[in-house]
């Protein structure tokens, strides 16, 4: 049979008598108790034993209760515990300063010990109603980050579109995405974002972009086009000040050409066969912020195992190294020139090894793609 | 002393009052012999906390006249004032005398 745990308090107080009575009174309603006579002593036992629930003095000798409960605070394995005042002092502001320190609550002295025990009940049931609080949210941001990477496509599935994928969201509710639109036998598109946030309403909202995507990259748009339909939806349902970076690159395997729509992100890098690494720049607004907004184009022939890169804006930046977007693009040429002797379905996760071994590791959400012709 | 009484204020039962009450005789000497060095040596604080301590153990077992001097003698001390203390201290030591059981 599992052991019952009791709950357990901790009661710190300069007074043997009131550190008894408080002792007597829990502990028969089956709580364990630990006492501690002066406020140096809580801290340590605080500290080792992780009470649920602290009692605590005010006036101490050494230190008194509000300076043992601001060390309490300024301790990451002691701050979540909750502390009650015991007090005899009636004046607000020292109730105040208690409350602004972090004190659930006060007790008066003198004490009844039936008062001690229901303010006990009542803290104790509220944290731990905080508690599953926070582990259902966390539980449910787990759910939505495991349903935002089913939505995004893994290469086995798409054999025809030629790519190798890396991602990584750094909170569970991720602002990158990407997705792989099958727009008929020989033509594939591939579209990579960013989502300004990392809320849940983005995580959210990439449903939204892929049901987009799927309505309008067809045949029947070119690819400015498709683009632009989107954007004239996302305009519309877009929470204010939310919009999302994306590149958006329609590749047609018949006429070996590869069109690239850049909308405010950064610049997808071509590496072709024959010759060096650069980059695709051509500048674009954002999506989902302007109804009349400009996007760049970019065509370029290609051969037979040409290779395109495109990744989000958390490879190449860092705000720690204060380097933006072209300085960290310009930087990443000479990679992709090393990373021919890797296929393509490896070549991103090599691109993050080789960034990480640099020291370079990426600070935000990352998505990086690797597409051969 | 009618302890059964003050017991079931408490809600405790008489036995488990009672070692409350041998607790309160010890620590109250002990808090009363800190006001004695506090006046001798004038040392206010001293004699302060000593007399804090007492009113509030002598408040949650429902000795209320202790308390109450208790209380004049921090407030006193508080104030940077030894005024009435030998009255006080001989009031309570005999009241603390008269809580031991026989």
């Amino acid at each position: 049979m599992e052991k019952f745990q009791p709950y357990t308090v901790l009661a710190v107080d300069d007074n043997l008598l009131n550190l008894k009575m408080i002792e007597k009174s829990l502990s028969r309603e089956g709580y364990q108790i630990f006492i501690a006579g002066n406020g140096s002593e809580g801290r340590t036992i605080a500290r080792e034993k992780h009470p649920d629930l602290i009692l605590l003095d005010i006036e101490m000798p050494g230190e008194n209760g509000f300076e043992v409960i601001r060390k309490l605070k300024e301790d990451a394995v002691t701050n979540p515990i909750p502390v009650i005042f015991l007090t005899g002092i009636s004046d607000v502001n020292a109730k105040l300063k208690g409350f602004d320190l972090g004190a659930v609550d006060y007790i008066t002295k003198p004490f009844h010990p039936l008062e001690v025990l229901a303010r006990v009940r009542i803290h104790l049931k509220l944290s731990i109603a905080t508690n599953s609080l926070i582990q259902n949210q966390a539980a449910k941001l787990l759910q939505v980050a495991q349903a935002q990477s089913a939505m995004l496509p893994v290469p086995e599935n798409y054999p025809a579109a030629r790519f190798g994928v890396y991602y990584k969201a750094l909170q569970e509710a991720g602002g990158d995405f990407y997705d792989i639109l099958n727009i008929s036998d020989h033509i594939t598109g591939y579209f990579v974002a960013d989502f300004s946030g990392h809320d849940i309403k983005t995580s959210y909202l990439t449903a939204s972009v892929k049901a987009l995507l799927a309505q309008n990259c067809t045949p029947l748009y070119s690819p400015r086009e498709s683009m632009k339909m989107v954007n004239a939806v996302l305009k519309e349902i877009l929470p204010e000040s939310k919009y999302l970076t994306a590149c958006y690159m329609h590749m047609n395997r018949s006429t070996r050409t590869m069109t690239i729509v850049n909308a405010g992100h950064p610049p997808a890098a071509c590496l072709p066969v024959q010759g060096d690494a650069y980059l695709v720049t051509s500048q674009g607004d954002v999506l989902g912020m302007f109804s009349d907004a400009h996007f760049g184009v970019s065509r370029i022939k290609v051969s037979k195992g040409d290779r395109f890169f495109v990744y989000s804006d958390g490879l190449v930046e860092s705000v720690g190294k204060k380097i933006n977007w072209s300085a960290g693009a310009g930087r990443l040429l000479p990679v992709f020139n090393d990373l021919r002797s890797f296929s393509f379905a490896d070549a991103p996760g090599q691109l993050i090894r080789y960034l990480s071994a640099e020291n370079n590791s990426p600070e935000d959400d990352v998505v990086v793609l690797c597409i051969e012709v | 002393m009618d302890y059964k009484h003050l017991a079931d204020q408490l809600d405790m039962d008489e036995t488990e009052f009672l070692e409350l009450v041998a607790l309160f005789v010890d620590t109250t000497r002990t808090d009363l012999k800190k006001i004695r060095q506090g006046v001798s040596c004038g040392d206010f604080s001293r004699a302060a906390a000593a007399a804090h301590s007492i009113k509030g153990a002598a408040g949650n077992l429902g000795f209320t006249r202790m308390a109450d001097l208790a209380r004049k003698m921090e407030t006193a001390a508080n104030g940077a004032s030894f005024e009435n203390f030998d009255a006080y201290i001989t009031d309570l030591e005999t009241r603390v005398d008269a809580l031991i059981p026989t």
